[in-house]
């Protein structure tokens, strides 16, 4: 095998190996942010129930015939309907984090919170925010499908509601026909920008991991020629 | 766990979410039984009606929450129809609550919107007289003191929003027609419930028997 064949088989090799290695990185920095984003998650859940259950308590505690009181159902609601929202993501970003899975289950459950909100608040508009708030969140993933998850959650409670109950999705009892398409428009504006946020900082963490991968080749490739340089220095001093 | 019993647990979830959901849903849809309301502004009446101008009655509960949202809706009524409307908010006092009963947050804010007058039914009697049972239960006379509208000016139990009662009354203002004049009304009962009614009834009956 000439030099210049051997020179060019090791060249490959090497960047054979930089390129695993920049994968490695890149791999391991995804876990890390969609493991701290399920923990993230985790306890925004686990707070948004317990502050479900005290708006519940605090605005709505009992319901009233005459001078008779029975807790308020709103207040069984934000026990049971929240725990049981609240129940499957957290457990899964404790025992399963960083899994696909995981993150989609959470971003179905944050956009049920928005609804469940909604509807403890008695369908103030500014409760409405907490759906934009939660798209915006949820690109803490920097993964665009679950986004789409996220959208379609919405898109199916705001159908389901469109049909049973319209006046709870747009404010009025018989909308005009074009309505859903200005609401799936807003959310659909929010998205684009996230997901293009989501892709670009994915392709900046590529970027990181190739250089990261770079450095570390070079960085080894120098300690291992200067601790060639120290051995063959302190042979000669021993002599 | 495997990824099969996950998937199941998975969508054992959402059918449960859903569920709650659609109990949710009903829940919040469910009216109080249509109520038959003065068809003319009672004589007896304590409460003053407007003579030039269309007068709104709402019966309110004062610790009802689902009524926070008519008081919310009522305040767009106001806002919007003050020069065609005055309103007057009955807040119901039991017979045998303390006197702080009506003490809320639902009576000041009411208090607080221009064009409202805010009293207390003492044992519902007003409401009686004009054959209201339902906190949130609103009822529109003309000038002439002839029924007009009456129902619920929310779209749902204690959710704010457009509503047909809201919509219907704002056409009557407006062009003095609607398509119907009535909605359905979502709130806590006026009166106890039946058997508390009863048991007081014994009770004073029990009294009277040993005397």
């Amino acid at each position: 095998m000439s030099v210049a064949v051997k020179a060019l088989e090791m060249t490959r090799q090497a960047t054979e190996a930089i390129v695993k290695r920049a994968e490695t990185r890149f791999e391991a920095h995804r876990q890390e942010i969609f493991r701290s984003t399920d923990r993230m998650f985790a306890g925004l859940l686990i707070a948004q129930w317990l502050g479900g259950i005290a708006f519940a308590f605090f605005f709505s505690p009992y319901a009233w015939a005459g001078k008779v009181k029975t807790v308020h159902a709103h207040v069984w609601i934000a026990i049971f309907l929240g725990g049981l929202i609240t129940s499957l993501p957290v457990m899964l970003a404790w025992k399963r984090p960083g899994e696909t899975m995981t993150r989609h289950v959470i971003a179905v459950a944050q956009m049920l919170w928005s609804a469940l909100l909604i509807h403890l608040t008695g369908g103030r508009i500014e409760t409405h925010f907490h759906v934009f708030g939660s798209l915006a969140l949820l690109a803490f993933y920097r993964d665009w499908p679950v986004l789409i998850t996220g959208m379609t959650t919405i898109a199916v409670d705001h159908f389901l509601r469109g049909v049973l109950w319209p006046e709870s999705v747009y404010g009025i009892p018989n909308p005009e026909w074009w309505r859903f398409l200005e609401h799936a428009g807003w959310v659909i504006f929010c998205v684009s920008f996230l997901v293009m946020s989501c892709r670009k900082s994915m392709r900046d963490m590529q970027v990181m991991a190739e250089r990261g991968a770079e450095l570390e080749a070079l960085s080894e490739n120098h300690w291992r020629k200067s601790s060639v340089v120290d051995r063959a220095a302190t042979d000669a001093g021993a002599r | 766990m495997t990824p099969r019993a996950l998937a199941g647990i998975a969508v054992a979830w959402v059918l449960a979410v859903g569920a709650g959901f659609l109990a949710l849903t009903i829940y919040k849809l469910a009216p109080a039984p249509a109520a038959a309301v003065a068809q003319v502004w009672p004589r007896d009446a304590r409460v003053a009606r407007a003579r030039d101008r269309a007068t709104l009655v709402l019966f309110a509960h004062p610790r009802c929450a689902c009524t926070r949202a008519t008081i919310a809706e009522l305040a767009e009524l106001m806002a919007r129809y003050h020069d065609r409307l005055e309103a007057r908010v009955l807040f119901l006092a039991p017979r045998g609550a303390a006197a702080d009963f009506t003490a809320t947050d639902l009576w000041s804010s009411a208090g607080r919107i221009p064009g409202v007058t805010v009293a207390r039914d003492e044992g519902g009697e007003e409401a009686a007289r004009f054959g209201v049972a339902t906190s949130g239960e609103v009822a529109l006379y003309d000038a002439s003191g002839k029924l007009a509208f009456h129902g619920g000016i929310t779209p749902a139990r204690g959710h704010e929003g457009d509503s047909f009662g809201r919509r219907r009354i704002a056409a009557l203002l407006e062009g003095g027609r609607a398509d119907r004049n009535d909605a359905p009304v979502f709130g806590c009962a006026l009166q106890d419930p039946e058997p508390t009614r009863l048991a007081h009834a014994d009770q004073i009956s029990n009294k009277q028997e040993e005397r």
